[in-house]
């Protein structure tokens, strides 16, 4: 019964937090412009975060290059269980036209565990919606 | 007693992941240190193996606000390079285009200098409005961002009447709400107040460290790429360089206000004076060995690429300056000797391609060495309360 | 002022400094002085010409050589200084006492290419990671790279 409570909580509202990876912030916009009146995320119970202490979900873009992979698996490590990750932009999949920079090892999945992938260069604010929406319905 | 604050790289508030040190005597930041490179991806590397075509989509990819600007600064060197001349529709087509992403990146900064000083439904309605300039850019170009409609020797997709005349009508209300935004945003004591006085930094300061863009142009220099060394269309149109005296948050709001009115403008007289005729001239494979060095006016300052052909299909050098990398050691100047509750407003008053979302601050005390974490939202929160119950400045003034 | 009288001012101001002087493109002109020369025609250029914006500094690999770009702008046109110190012993005088906003372009160079600016206010690595390994240097021509396996989470690898 309890457990019931706590997921219906937890679909109801999710709380994300925007973590950039070295972007080159048009994913970063689109997922900020998600929460202005035309997209309008909130209506679904999100809340943009700023610690990870505070998120269900992590939302990611960008390449993960050299100095800032420490940091991500620190932050991955900050945010409580559950969690679940979305990589946004095609950066995050597999490093967009970046691949084979000396300094970037790939997509978000090289370092942290993905379950859901946007893809688009930028990724749309109402594909983000989309897959937002996707991951609630398969907790 | 002198304290070490680290603002770390996963900072909400800025886009970017830049590492900041700064070492505060009490409320007062004394040295300001910055770390770059969480966003280095080798770029200069990765584009000597492309060729010339498949670099446009390369530099495209440099930032996500201004991605037309270095996309255009570096077809503009290549066509120096191969010394071709795109035709003239073509050529307005470009601009057309850079004069609709100013107009965004400036509704842009608006709605984030807003949220910065604690004015959010200006942010709403700033983004609001952005909307409908990203509407039209996805009519012209298929994208909302990362357009790709240059090509070597012009433009890819041409524009007919009826996206003309929507243009046009965009462009109207565009400066309506904008014309009514600024009246509230004058009338408004408090957020003015709020601007005035933070983050300054001379005329002489300004020219020394070799500031760009709305940072030099609110201290009074008047430097505008599109003025001094003026490419393609831009010496046939008519406008004025906005500047202010004031060298602060203030004068900066003012100067962007200032372009993005002035850019109305531009758009409306590059839409009426469009000439007929081809959109593209076809660029060469190879280039010849030479040299070229570009400038453009992006909404941020000056871009520069400085490119260098050795008679291949690919070059032999690019090099890319943006211009926030030209404004950091005027930011380190304008932290100095400002209070830890400015530094959101500093930094968002520099335009750093970054948007809202909160920083981590933790402060280090260096005798004891035990940690606190202070979220910037809390001290964001604090200076507004702080600034909430203060006298308003009665002297600052809207100097528009 | 055009080009051809700016060029002309340069060389009688300059005089044997100016090793050669070229105009590629209009209000473009690119000069060429010794490695030892390039401070004294610094200050000449932001003394009489109103050079005291540094746009930016390039550097290029030219195999043996490494030739480095200081981009100026004035309000009459765009000199572009350049110099060329050999790979072997890569020295050159750092001009930020004259134009103190050219520290973070001198450190990238350092940084980026290996070279040694001396009397460098501030010598700390600029872009790469700080676990790099050292006397790496990512834009020589020849410097490769190998690119690490790729994991393909849940996949075969």
């Amino acid at each position: 019964m309890l457990n019931k409570l706590v997921r219906w909580s937890r679909i109801k509202s999710p709380w994300i937090l925007h973590l950039n990876s070295g972007a080159c912030n048009a994913c970063d916009i689109e997922v900020i412009a998600a929460l202005t009146p035309r997209f309008d995320v909130e209506r679904f119970g999100v809340l943009l975060k700023a610690t990870p202490r505070h998120a269900d979900v992590i939302v990611a873009t960008g390449p993960v290059t050299r100095q800032i992979k420490d940091r991500i698996i620190r932050i991955y490590d900050q945010v409580p269980d559950p969690k679940f990750v979305i990589a946004v932009g095609a950066c995050a999949m597999s490093g967009c036209v970046y691949r084979g920079a000396y300094n970037i090892y790939g997509g978000i999945d090289q370092v942290i565990p993905v379950n859901v992938y946007v893809p688009g260069c930028p990724a749309r604010p109402d594909a983000i919606l989309d897959a937002v929406v996707k991951l609630l319905g398969k907790l | 007693m002198k304290f070490q604050i680290p603002i770390g790289p996963q900072h909400p508030a800025l886009k970017e992941p830049i590492s900041l040190r700064m070492t505060v005597e009490g409320e007062v930041i004394r040295d300001a240190d910055i770390r770059l490179g969480y966003n280095h991806r080798g770029l200069e590397k990765l584009a000597e193996d492309k060729t010339w075509i498949q670099n446009i989509y390369l530099t495209e990819r440099i930032c996500g606000i201004c991605s037309h600007s270095h996309a255009t600064c570096y077809v503009q060197g290549v066509e120096k390079l191969m010394e071709i001349v795109p035709p003239k529709r073509g050529l307005y087509i470009r601009y057309l285009v850079s004069e609709l992403e100013r107009i965004h990146s400036h509704l842009l900064w608006l709605g984030v200098a807003g949220h910065e000083a604690g004015f959010d439904s200006f942010f709403m309605y700033t983004w609001r409005d952005r909307e409908i300039v990203m509407d039209l850019l996805e009519l012209i170009s298929g994208n909302r961002v990362h357009y790709a409609i240059n090509t070597l020797g012009g433009v890819r997709r041409d524009i007919d009447e009826g996206q003309k005349a929507k243009i046009l009508e965009g462009i109207i209300t565009l400066r309506k709400r904008s014309e009514y935004y600024f009246h509230i945003g004058a009338n408004e004591p408090s957020f003015v107040a709020r601007l005035a006085g933070v983050g300054l930094l001379t005329k002489e300061q300004a020219v020394s460290l070799c500031a760009v863009g709305p940072m030099a142009r609110a201290s009074g220099i008047t430097r505008d790429v599109r003025k001094e060394d003026p490419y393609a269309v831009y010496d046939e149109m008519d406008f004025e360089v906005g500047t202010a005296e004031s060298c602060d948050v203030l004068g900066r709001v003012v100067v962007r206000v200032k372009e993005l009115l002035e850019s109305y403008k531009l758009c409306e007289q590059i839409l009426h004076k469009l000439p007929a005729g081809d959109i593209v001239v076809k660029a060469p494979r190879k280039a010849k060995p030479n040299e070229a060095v570009s400038r453009y006016e992006a909404p941020r300052g000056e871009n520069i690429h400085y490119i260098k052909s050795n008679g291949s299909d690919k070059p032999e050098r690019l090099k890319v300056r943006a211009p926030t990398l030209a404004n950091y050691p005027a930011t380190v100047e304008m932290l100095k000797n400002g209070f830890i509750a400015d530094i959101p407003l500093i930094f968002a008053a520099i335009d750093p391609c970054i948007c809202c979302a909160e920083r981590t601050v933790s402060l280090v005390n260096i005798r004891s060495g035990e940690e606190t974490v202070v979220r910037l939202s809390d001290l964001r929160r604090q200076a507004i309360e702080r600034h909430k119950n203060a006298p308003p400045k009665r002297n600052a003034v809207w100097p528009f | 002022m055009t080009d051809v009288e700016l060029i002309e001012n340069i060389k009688r101001d300059l005089g044997a400094k100016a090793l050669e002087v070229t105009n590629p493109d209009r209000r473009r002109i690119f000069l060429k002085v010794g490695p030892a020369d390039l401070v004294p025609a610094v200050t000449v250029l932001r003394d009489r010409y109103d050079c005291r914006y540094l746009a930016t500094i390039s550097g290029v690999d030219k195999g043996e050589m490494f030739e480095i770009l200081y981009h100026f702008a004035s309000p009459a046109a765009n000199i572009n200084v350049r110099t060329e110190i050999p790979k072997a012993s890569p020295h050159v005088e750092s001009i930020s006492p004259t134009i103190p906003g050219a520290v973070l372009y001198e450190r990238e160079l350092q940084d980026m290419f290996g070279m040694v600016i001396d009397h460098i206010p501030d010598p700390r690595p600029l872009v790469l990671p700080d676990d790099w390994p050292a006397a790496n240097y990512p834009l020589r021509k020849d410097w490769k790279f190998e690119r690490p396996q790729e994991i393909i989470p849940g996949g075969k690898s």
